[in-house]
């Protein structure tokens, strides 16, 4: 016979990973992503890739430094976070994750040290300010063998790949929730981070970085292979889901299958990959603003549908739970506090940090500046 | 043993008022209550659910639960059926698995399984990162805003320790859930479960359940497929 349920009364269970938990993921995906882009210049020395390391080492750290931050607030109890070091617990992957953080965020700030350490030796000569003998003390020593840089690198690396892995199966081992439970997610999650760090590094270019033609063409390529890749994933998980194969990704599937809102959703994930692959494939060497800004905002997205969107499925109850974005700390404030929060990080970096090299060798911050630009762009 | 409302009410002249109000959802083990001797569980008799909230209140009653949170409710459906429409009511609370996913998971150990079976959390370890509410497969927790760590049924722990009912057991109305021992061979879950065919939330997670459902509409076992409740708390109290 036909019936028909509808739901008088249950409970709501609100979400508990907050969008901070967004923040946290979508920072810490651009800043693994974005180091890896600094591997060619500072590692390999490919010098044709210095602006671009320079630049990603800048969006590594930035992000790499707001990261955390997001993450403990995400705790409902930040205060008692000791105990993550206190009582570990082989079994559980964020408890892992304490670990895999710090030893990632360590061997970014060794590393970018190594990097630069020849860069802070040159802002510090001659000058008698506290500053300038900061300086002298970072970059004591001058320019940094290769060996000892890329000794730094690869425990970032190491970090780097230890937290996508993590992050990725944190949400992946949750059987309770079908659309988390894929193998596919944190290969989904490392793409998006990649493709996210390369837009990061376009917008750079653009506003930081003089606006390099060529690196926007070489970047915007990379972008293309990126996105081929969140797109064969995605047809992936599709295909997964669609065809039977997987009783869980099914189950996945025609939970959100029918609702508008994931509709609208999937729709718009896929116009946001392939809306910028074909920008970037037509105009490389211009449309670095545009598919930059895509690509940052469809890791963010990603990252949003996956748990804001996941959360809001209820586990035993019908229809969906209604999630709205509260305007405070735990919603809109968080989020823009974070951004306020990187965005000074970055101001400072780019005041204090001799991020772009010997262009920082006089000491008059609107010529160096002024130099620093300069010499990126006619690098 | 005590094992149903009605079995209480006899025995009432023995209990005193016990409802003492337990504020954080972490619950140390009683002595000798936690050998081992007892396996807790509770069987739902559908049937006789009439939908009262009597469950529901005195749960946040006895346990502090904060406004617009809940470790019960009786979830409450409108069945179409033809001409006909029904009501269905399903009280739901945590299961006390025997294979719980709440717990590996957790990053600090806080959140553990007593001797006797019942899930509980060590609100002084607790981090409140909320991992084990994704992870509950039933959403039987919640981060409590007031302790900011993770809340859910503790079988009432602290007068089951005393000798007690749980405080929803207690009050309900229409017998319908019913609570004991599953090693005490003459308890009434025992014959029950023993008895009869008992039906589950999600048997296929792998769970193991120890709230055992008698008569389980089978359109009710998992994630239900229906339109949703209209009703959502307007904000948390704390
Ligand atoms: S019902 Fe949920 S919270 Fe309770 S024991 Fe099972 S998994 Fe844990
Ligand atoms: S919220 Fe508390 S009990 Fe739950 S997983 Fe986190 S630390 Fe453990």
């Amino acid at each position: 016979m036909d019936s028909q349920i509808i739901e008088v009364l249950n409970v709501t269970r609100e979400t508990s990973w907050l969008p901070w938990a967004v923040s946290y993921f979508f920072l810490i995906g651009l800043s693994y992503g974005s180091f890896m882009l600094t591997l060619p210049y500072f590692v390999f020395g490919r010098a044709q890739h210095e602006k671009l390391g320079r630049l990603a080492l800048l969006g590594a750290l930035v992000c790499g430094l707001t990261a955390p931050v997001a993450l403990l607030a995400d705790l409902h109890g930040p205060g008692r976070f000791m105990n993550f070091y206190l009582h570990f617990q082989p079994q559980s992957w964020m408890s892992w994750g304490s670990f895999f953080i710090p030893v990632y965020l360590a061997g970014l700030l060794l590393y970018a040290w190594l990097a630069l350490r020849g860069d802070f030796a040159v802002r510090g000569q001659g000058g008698t300010s506290w500053l300038a003998r900061l300086y002298r003390l970072a970059g004591r020593g001058g320019a940094a063998p290769r060996m000892a840089v890329a000794a730094a690198a690869l425990l970032a690396l190491a970090g780097a790949v230890l937290v996508a892995l993590y992050t990725g199966m944190e949400v992946m081992v949750v059987h309770a929730r079908p659309l988390w439970n894929t193998p596919f997610l944190p290969a989904q999650f490392a793409a998006t981070a990649f493709a996210g760090a390369i837009g990061l590094s376009l917008l750079f270019n653009r506003f930081i970085g003089g606006r390099d033609s060529d690196l926007e063409t070489g970047l915007n390529r990379l972008l293309v292979l990126a996105l081929a890749l969140v797109l064969v994933l995605g047809g992936g998980w599709l295909f997964a889901s669609m065809s039977g194969v997987s009783p869980s990704h099914s189950a996945a599937f025609s939970q959100v299958a029918g609702m508008p809102q994931w509709q609208l959703t999937a729709v718009w994930a896929v116009l946001a990959t392939v809306l910028p692959m074909a920008l970037a494939t037509w105009r490389p060497a211009s449309s670095g603003l545009i598919t930059g800004l895509i690509a940052v905002h469809s890791a963010w997205m990603m990252r949003w549908t996956i748990f804001i969107g996941g959360q809001s499925i209820p586990k035993t109850g019908a229809g969906l739970y209604d999630y709205h974005l509260p305007l405070g700390n735990d919603g809109l404030l968080g989020i823009v506090g974070t951004l306020g929060l990187w965005i000074a990080l970055l101001v400072l970096m780019l005041e204090y940090l001799p991020w772009a090299g010997q262009a920082f060798a006089a000491g008059d911050k609107k010529a160096t500046n002024a130099l620093a630009a300069n010499a990126i762009a006619s690098h | 043993m005590i094992q149903s409302r009605r079995n209480f009410l006899r025995a009432l002249p023995a209990i005193t008022a016990g409802a003492a109000l337990a504020p954080a959802p972490a619950i140390a083990a009683a002595a000798g209550e936690e050998d081992g001797r007892h396996r807790w569980a509770m069987v739902v008799d559908v049937q006789k659910c009439i939908g009262c909230q009597a469950c529901t209140v005195s749960c946040i009653m006895e346990n502090a639960v904060p406004e617009n949170s809940f470790r019960t409710i009786v979830s409450t459906y409108e069945v179409h059926e033809g001409p006909r429409t029904n009501t269905y009511m399903l009280p739901r609370l945590c299961n006390h698995c025997a294979n719980p996913p709440c717990i590996p998971v957790c990053p600090v150990g806080a959140t553990f399984q007593r001797k006797d079976g019942v899930v509980v959390v060590d609100g002084d370890r607790c981090v409140g990162c909320a991992y084990c509410v994704q992870a509950c497969p039933y959403d039987a927790r919640f981060i409590n805003h007031a302790t900011g760590k993770a809340d859910k049924c503790t079988f009432c722990a602290h007068r089951v320790d005393a000798g007690l009912l749980p405080a929803c057991v207690e009050t309900c109305v229409g017998g319908a859930r019913i609570f004991g021992d599953l090693n005490d061979p003459d308890s009434k879950v025992r014959h029950l479960v023993d008895r009869n065919k008992m039906k589950v939330l999600k048997p296929e997670m792998g769970t193991q359940p120890h709230v055992f459902y008698l008569g389980l509409d089978e359109r009710f076992q998992g994630h239900v497929e229906g339109a949703g409740t209209l009703w959502q708390p307007s904000g948390h109290g704390g």
